[in-house]
């Protein structure tokens, strides 16, 4: 497995660290209420197939990526900076 | 107040040589992390220019010469390596000039020697003099410089000295193992 | 067909032609009384304990392959009761009970060793955690010995105990521990089930969960529908699409495991040992493999196989605790699905919908659970309570953050556990 990366091009998978669902950009609102909390913290749609995530460039340029990759054939569809995605860090 | 020894990273380690590669510390004057704030990039790179004669590097490059270097270290931020730096208004500035270990490794086999330690392509005509990378080097998340020809500079953090050599040292042995058969 | 040394030696000079199949393979009914979705180790355990337990045979296992073919034939067989909080010290330590009455339960040989495991520690604050935890194990009725350096050295010799990096400061020796058959745990069962009249349906994926006012009706599957009143979801790394099926977005997320096994060897290593400093630990099969695994590769998969970092960074773990684990050659590496949960621990609960059960979240340690899961399971199944040693296992404890079962402490990230 092979990441893209936009600032360092592709490097192997040892170089990034997995944080999970790039659902953590979208941070609720903190006045949501515990059910929407409760939602963004454990629940996941976690797909059998294309599913975007947040790597972190670790040992590289030390970028937040938002990842689209296929759980099942661990294709690697797209990487954007997570800084450039919108709504990201609002 | 006492005199202490100044005592360099590779100290009593380097240089060393095997086959046709060989390893040498390099000791910077200062070494310095450069980054800009939003939006001063091209003033901080300007500035840059005047103070030591290469501008602020684009991703993975390196600009300057020998002991007047920057390397691009990441998002938004730059190593400098040589002349130690008067303050650069709109940039955050830090001397890291003792928390590193650099070397240079040269020699006909020196990429064969760097390709058992890190997965980045290393081919001539993909990793170019004057291309540098954030990669990892036998583990250790490091700076990656083609310097010359046959020429690299190689960082890590200084707590790991004795690693990289050790781990160089058996991917030259290794190198010129293989050369010989 | 009952198994006994005789049958075997009478089965060994007649040319093994009376032995006969161990399970049916029946044509799915229209309706039973209750449906366990997945023919893994915890489907099968509890559709054994339904129809034993509580008598209840006129259910079926719904296989979408064949059974044993998900993480139960593919784990590295670790049973043990070595857990630290209340919630999961007193269900494992029920696991282990019926471990140890398994074999002469289910007439099967599933090759139950209580070889005894050692988890090593390494520093100051890893030999406070670990007597901590043994005092634990204690409290709950299990055993638990703490040894120091010099104890390790006399039963593990094989360490290096010169590691400067890594120092071995002893380790926490749980004897009752060990391993077993993984398939032959799940074959037992499905004989024992088999024999209850329990219909085990290979080859049968569900596909959809009908629900009606609430209230579960049955489920399509790929050789037609089925109805029943009661549906339990046993399916590990697939949870999060079963669940799907019923609305449900659940708390899980999928993630793959490796493992790996080499040559067979003379007998060398006779316990299970795990390294405290890195991710690895080792066992060796009866077949004289060693069997040996670390951690998961830590992002989300369904490909049951796993990325080489991760292999090398178990193997470097391996060799720097056991540098003669070098000469071995390694045979074959393979993965499985990880139904990892948000602090760690399982789920045994009923949902929102009348009639479904859920029993997931099993993360990398559910083999050892197979039996407390089945019997939990099928009693809640069939009582429509909770089990009082899986009583914390609760869908809920996540909503209200009362309960969470973080042993590890690494907080609410589905792969950190
Ligand atoms: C490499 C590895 C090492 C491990 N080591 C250990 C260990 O040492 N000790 C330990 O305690 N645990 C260990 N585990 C964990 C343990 O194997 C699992 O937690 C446990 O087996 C999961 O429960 P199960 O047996 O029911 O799962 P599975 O055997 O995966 O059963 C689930 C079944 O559901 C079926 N299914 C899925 N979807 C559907 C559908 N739609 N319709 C019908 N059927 C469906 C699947 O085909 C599968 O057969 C390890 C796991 C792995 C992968
Ligand atoms: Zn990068």
């Amino acid at each position: 497995m092979r990441i893209n990366c936009p600032h360092c091009g592709p490097r192997d998978r040892r170089e990034f660290t997995y944080q999970g669902d790039a659902l953590a950009l979208d941070r609720p609102d903190p006045e949501a209420g515990p059910d929407v909390w409760n939602d963004y913290i454990h629940n996941r749609d976690n797909p059998a197939g294309p599913t975007r995530e947040l790597w972190y460039h670790e040992t590289g340029c030390a970028a937040w990526l938002v990842v689209t990759r296929d759980t099942v054939t661990h294709d690697i569809h797209a990487v954007e900076l997570a800084s450039a995605v919108k709504g990201a860090g609002k | 107040m006492t005199d202490l020894l100044a005592k360099s990273p590779c100290d009593g380690l380097l240089p060393l040589t095997i086959g046709s590669v060989t390893v040498t510390e390099i000791a910077f004057d200062a070494i310095t992390s450069l980054a800009p704030f939003k939006g001063q990039e091209s003033a901080v790179s300007d500035a840059l220019k005047v103070q030591m004669g290469a501008a602020f590097p684009k991703p993975n490059r390196t600009t300057g010469k020998a002991h007047a270097r920057a390397v691009w270290s990441g998002v938004g931020q730059a190593l400098v390596l040589g002349p130690p730096l008067a303050p650069i208004p709109g940039a955050a500035m830090t001397d890291q000039t003792d928390a590193w270990t650099c070397v240079a490794l040269e020699g006909d086999g020196a990429r064969d020697v760097l390709a058992r330690l890190t997965p980045l392509d290393l081919r001539p005509s993909v990793f170019k003099q004057g291309h540098a990378a954030r990669t990892e080097i036998a583990h250790m998340g490091g700076v990656l410089m083609r310097t010359g020809e046959n020429r690299y500079g190689l960082m890590v953090f200084r707590s790991m000295a004795a690693t990289l050599v050790h781990d160089l040292e058996i991917a030259m042995q290794s190198v010129a193992a293989r050369g010989r058969l | 067909m009952r198994f006994s040394a005789l049958k075997i030696i009478r089965e060994g000079l007649t040319g093994n032609k009376g032995w006969t199949p161990h399970w049916r393979d029946p044509e799915p009914k229209s309706e039973y009384d209750a449906i366990v979705i997945g023919g893994g180790g915890h489907g099968l355990s509890t559709a054994y304990y339904l129809a034993k337990n509580h008598g209840m045979t006129n259910i079926a296992v719904l296989e979408k392959g064949y059974l044993g073919g998900g993480n139960v034939g593919r784990n590295t067989t670790i049973v043990r009761a070595n857990y630290f909080l209340p919630g999961n010290s007193e269900f494992y330590s029920h696991s282990l009970k019926l471990w140890e009455g398994l074999e002469e339960d289910l007439n099967y040989n599933v090759m139950h060793s209580q070889r005894g495991i050692i988890n090593l520690f390494h520093s100051d604050g890893q030999r406070d955690a670990a007597a901590r935890r043994g005092n634990a194990m204690i409290n709950q009725g299990d055993d638990a010995i703490l040894l120091d350096r010099e104890g390790v050295r006399k039963m593990l010799p094989y360490l290096d105990f010169d590691n400067a990096r890594f120092p071995i400061y002893g380790g926490l020796y749980h004897p009752r521990g060990g391993t077993a058959r993984h398939d032959a745990v799940a074959w037992g069962y499905a004989r024992g089930a088999d024999q209850r009249g329990v219909d085990l349906i290979q080859n049968c994926e569900v596909t959809g969960i009908d629900i009606e006012n609430g209230k579960v009706t049955g489920v399509q599957t790929t050789r037609g529908a089925i109805r029943a009143k009661k549906v339990g979801m046993v399916v590990a790394g697939r949870s999060g699409q079963v669940a799907a099926m019923a609305g449900m977005r659940l708390p899980i997320e999928s993630h793959v495991l490796q493992a790996f096994v080499t040559e067979g060897l003379k007998p060398v290593i006779d316990h299970v040992v795990t390294f405290g400093m890195g991710h690895f630990y080792i066992s060796q099969s009866d077949k004289g493999g060693l069997v040996f695994g670390g951690d998961i590769d830590f992002y989300a998969s369904y490909a049951q196989r796993g990325n080489l970092p991760t292999a090398e960074h178990v193997i470097e773990a391996g060799m720097t605790l056991m540098p003669m684990i070098g000469k071995a050659k390694m045979l074959r590496s393979w993965g499985g699905i990880m139904d990892m949960s948000p602090d760690g621990s399982p789920i045994i609960d009923r949902t929102h919908i009348e009639g479904l059960y859920l029993n997931t979240g099993w993360c990398y340690g559910g083999f050892k659970a197979v039996p407390a899961s089945g019997w939990c399971m099928a009693h809640l199944m069939a009582t429509d309570t909770p089990h009082e040693v899986a009583a914390r296992y609760r869908l809920d404890r996540f909503e209200t953050g009362r309960g969470l079962l973080d042993e590890e402490g690494t907080g609410s990230q589905h792969n950190l556990h």
